[in-house]
This record gives C-alpha cells, sequence and structure tokens, in this order.
C-alpha cells in the first residue's frame, strides 16, 4: 500500500564505509541503516553480472515487451466475427429466473455449484456459507464463518466438503454432515494462510488440493489433509480477485487476473507463469476458461469482458457496448462455448454471443450488483448471487426464429 | 515480486523480469484464423449438447414449475 519514505540528512560515519559523510537514513524491510549516498548506489546494484547495468537490464525489458507484441501482432490475420459470419445467427434468448433462493441476511459474494447438478453452496458478507437444493429451494446445511465478508467459496468434487475464505486470510474446508447432531463448524479444517484477504478458491481435480487467490498477490497450492503449502504462484503486482482451473483434459494449469489488470495463465506443477495477457483497462474480476481449455473469458471494472486465445497468446474479442458502463464481477460460458454470461454492478445479467461478439439477451430480476455467477455443471440453468442477497437460478429457451445478420 | 525466488534486490528482480518476458516471448504461437476456427468447430460441434442453446422438453425440466396436485 503506502510507503512513505522520510529522507532526512544527518552527518555520520557510514555503517558500511565507516567514512563520516552526510547519510541516506532508509530501512531495509524494518531495519534502519545509516549509509552514505555511494553505499547506497552499490546495494542497489549488487548481483549485477559484467556488462549488465539496471538501465540495460530495464532496456531489454521494454525491447522483448516490443517483440512481444510484434510477434503477436504478426499473427493477427483475421477477427474472430468475421470467421464466425459463416456461422448461423442465434435466435431470440428468452431468460426466465426458475427459483429464487432466498436466506442469506446480507450480500451474498460467491457460490458454486456441486457435481450432483442441484446443490448450490454461497457465501455472504454476514459470514454465512449455506448449502442449498435448488431444485426445491431447500437449505441442506448452514455455517457461520468466523469472519464476515466471506468472499470465496468452492464445493468439493465428491461433493461431501465445501471450502471457503475471506477476510480472515484463511481457507478452511467443512466436511458436509447430514447428522443433525453434529456442528458443521466442529470439524472444519484450516487449510491455507495468506498475508492477505482470500479473494477466490477452487478444489484441483479432487478433494485433495485446494488452489488460492489471495489479496497478497499470490496464488497457491495447498494440500487438504496436511494443510501444506504444494506450490506458490509470484507474480502478479497486485490483489489478486480470481481464478479458473483448466478443463481437465487439457492439463495442469491455471488462469488468474487481478488488479494489476493482468491476467495471467501458470503451470501448476512448477509454479511458472506461462503466458501473460494485459488488455483490460481496470480491475480482472472474474476469469472462466472456454470449455475446449484453449480459451478463457474475462470480466472487468472496465465494462468489458473479453476472449483470449492461448494458442494465438492474444486477445481475440471484446464483448463491450456503449451503454455498459459498469464492471463485469462474473463470467461462465454455456456448455458448447457459444454463449457467455456475464453478472455486472448494474444489477443485469447480459448474454454475449461468444462467436460473434453480439450481446443476445439482457436478464433483468437482481435488485442490486450481480456478484457471482455459474453456469451448472449439466449446462442446463445458471445460477447468479447479489448484493441483494438473493441467488436466483435462471434458464432460457431460444425461440428459433432465424435473424438474419444485423 | 516475480519468479519462484523472492529477492530483496532491484538488479535480481529485474532480470527476473526480462526472464519472464524472454519465455513468453518465445512460447509457439498460431494465427488468429487458425484459432478462430477451432473455436468455431468447438462451438458447432457441441450445439446439440447445450441445453441452454437448444432448450430443455418440459417434461425433462427439474426447474419446471410445481404444478398443483388434485387428488382424484
Amino acid at each position: 500500500m503506502c510507503d512513505q519514505t522520510f529522507l532526512a540528512i544527518c552527518f555520520g560515519p557510514c555503517d558500511k564505509c565507516g567514512k563520516t559523510k552526510p547519510l541516506m537514513n532508509i530501512y531495509i524491510k524494518t531495519d534502519p541503516i545509516n549509509y552514505c549516498s555511494l553505499c547506497v548506489e552499490m546495494m542497489a546494484t549488487e548481483g549485477l553480472q559484467e556488462n549488465e547495468t539496471l538501465a540495460s537490464l530495464k532496456n531489454e525489458s521494454e525491447s522483448l515487451k516490443n517483440k512481444l507484441e510484434e510477434e503477436r501482432a504478426k499473427l493477427h490475420d483475421v477477427e474472430l466475427h468475421q470467421v464466425a459470419d459463416r456461422v448461423e445467427a442465434l435466435g431470440q434468448f428468452v431468460m426466465k429466473t426458475r427459483r429464487t433462493l432466498k436466506g442469506h441476511g446480507n450480500k451474498v459474494l460467491c457460490m458454486d455449484w456441486c457435481k450432483d447438478k442441484r446443490r448450490i453452496v454461497s457465501s455472504s458478507q454476514d459470514g454465512k456459507v449455506i448449502v442449498w437444493d435448488a431444485f426445491t429451494t431447500n437449505k441442506e446445511h448452514a455455517v457461520t464463518m468466523p469472519c464476515t465478508w466471506v468472499m470465496a467459496c468452492a464445493y468439493a468434487p465428491s461433493g461431501c466438503a465445501v471450502a471457503c475464505g475471506g477476510l480472515k486470510n484463511k481457507c478452511s474446508v467443512y466436511p458436509l454432515t447430514f447428522d443433525k447432531n453434529e456442528n458443521m463448524a466442529a470439524k472444519k479444517k484450516s487449510v491455507a494462510m495468506h498475508t492477505n484477504y482470500l479473494s477466490a478458491c477452487s478444489f484441483t481435480n479432487s478433494d485433495m488440493q485446494i488452489l488460492t487467490a489471495s489479496g497478497d498477490g499470490t496464488c497457491a497450492l495447498w494440500d487438504v489433509e496436511s494443510g501444506q503449502l504444494l506450490q506458490s504462484f509470484h507474480g502478479h503486482a497486485a490483489d489478486v480477485l480470481c481464478l479458473d482451473l483448466a478443463p481437465s483434459e487439457t492439463g495442469n494449469t491455471f488462469v488468474s487476473g487481478g488488479c494489476d489488470k493482468k491476467a495471467m495463465v501458470w503451470d501448476m506443477r512448477s509454479g511458472q507463469c506461462i503466458q501473460s495477457f494485459e488488455t483490460h483497462e481496470s480491475d480482472i474480476n472474474s476469469v472462466r476458461y472456454y470449455p475446449s481449455g484453449d480459451a478463457f473469458a474475462s470480466g472487468s471494472d472496465d465494462a468489458s469482458c473479453r476472449l483470449y486465445d492461448l494458442r494465438a497468446d492474444r486477445e481475440v474479442a471484446i464483448y463491450s457496448k456503449e451503454s455498459i458502463i459498469f464492471g463485469a464481477s462474473s463470467v461462465d460460458f454455456s456448455l458448447s462455448g457459444r454463449l457467455l454470461f456475464a453478472g455486472y454492478n448494474d444489477y443485469t445479467i447480459n448474454v454475449w454471443d461468444v462467436l460473434k461478439g453480439t450481446r443476445v439477451s439482457i436478464l433483468f430480476g437482481h435488485e442490486n450488483r450481480v456478484s457471482t455467477l455459474r453456469v451448472s455443471p449439466d449446462g442446463t440453468a445458471f445460477c447468479s448471487g447479489s448484493w441483494d442477497h438473493t441467488l436466483r437460478v435462471s434458464a432460457g429457451v431460444l425461440v428459433s426464429v432465424h435473424i438474419q445478420n444485423t | 515480486m516475480s519468479g519462484n525466488l523472492c529477492s530483496s534486490t532491484t538488479a535480481a528482480r529485474a532480470r527476473q523480469a526480462v526472464e519472464q518476458l524472454r519465455l513468453e516471448a518465445g512460447i509457439d504461437r498460431i494465427k488468429v484464423s487458425q484459432a478462430a476456427a477451432a473455436l468455431v468447430r468447438y462451438c458447432q460441434e457441441h450445439r446439440r449438447n447445450d441445453p441452454l442453446l437448444t432448450g430443455v422438453p418440459t417434461s425433462a425440466n427439474p426447474y419446471k414449475d410445481k404444478k398443483p396436485c388434485v387428488i382424484l
């Protein structure tokens, strides 16, 4: 956050060279040191090799960035929507809210579907985490977290546990029990520990590992049983707000988005950043892989959603309209990848034709910001959570009227 | 802060940034036309399996509005 450096000129012996000179009072981490200006210069250039200066490294960095842009531009021979011209247009898409889940006492911040396609876990600002049956709207489990602002929650692949976290900087796993006598909070396992708030979490392919993203600028992979840190991912220059794992067929990677406007793709085994994309103009609130794993979409405070293709290594589509001026908080694809659902801070959900780049439908209904949105695992419906304290399960149908390309 | 190691010197950080950029600049890329064609192909191939696109017959729809039961 804010670093204030106070520069006071005092005269005395330098801690390093011993000469009596004007001293610079600086801090290394939290230890104050008094070096003369020559020793401060030398310290900054420590570790440089022959023929290397900070300036030359900076120049190399700039020229590499330009080279990266050039290489990407060389392959930019056509736009996605041009290739999609020959694809028939979608008809009119009518959406309806089928279920409204009421029960949270404050803003709903996050939700996730269970693999059984009917259960949903949601978390809220009031610290409550609730597991619902979306078909019947019954609440099956509820637990109160020790912190407020539970910003992240996730369902385990087995359906037997949920993970959640927020302002307390940690991620906890709660096994789900149907025993009425057992207190859900009693069996809680603390898994992850960051140095700032937890913004997102997701189980990997099994109940055994969890991936987390944090306001401390890092992502991390944890072993649930032991709570051990397996791998950490450093590279974002600011808070990481979201993450999504690649579909299992495509291998061990995940994408993260942050307040530094960057989306980064990581190798889970090595901890290395493989690709990064910086075209958004503001915080990236949500990232989601395209079902084939070859691309991902992002939603940002700059009111646009974008599609990045991983094999072309560039942004290939922008989903925006002049009339949309509020940030997109959450995005998800339909099963075929043709539709992109995006929840916005202006209380609406817009549905985009991924290939043609046009908006297909708009859903009203929430009475405050849409904060989270996920399509169900079988693709029959999508659930949206909002600051209006509710979750809505909605589905749509295409009125199959062929509309000429407009 | 980049790379796996947390270095405190500006020089090491600058070098890590250069290494990262070199890595990213050097990856294999395909043309957008090829990538776009792959995306279109995927959508078309899976279009029939997408209930939000094709709709679900009311009998199979788990969210259909419940009608009151009539006891005969």
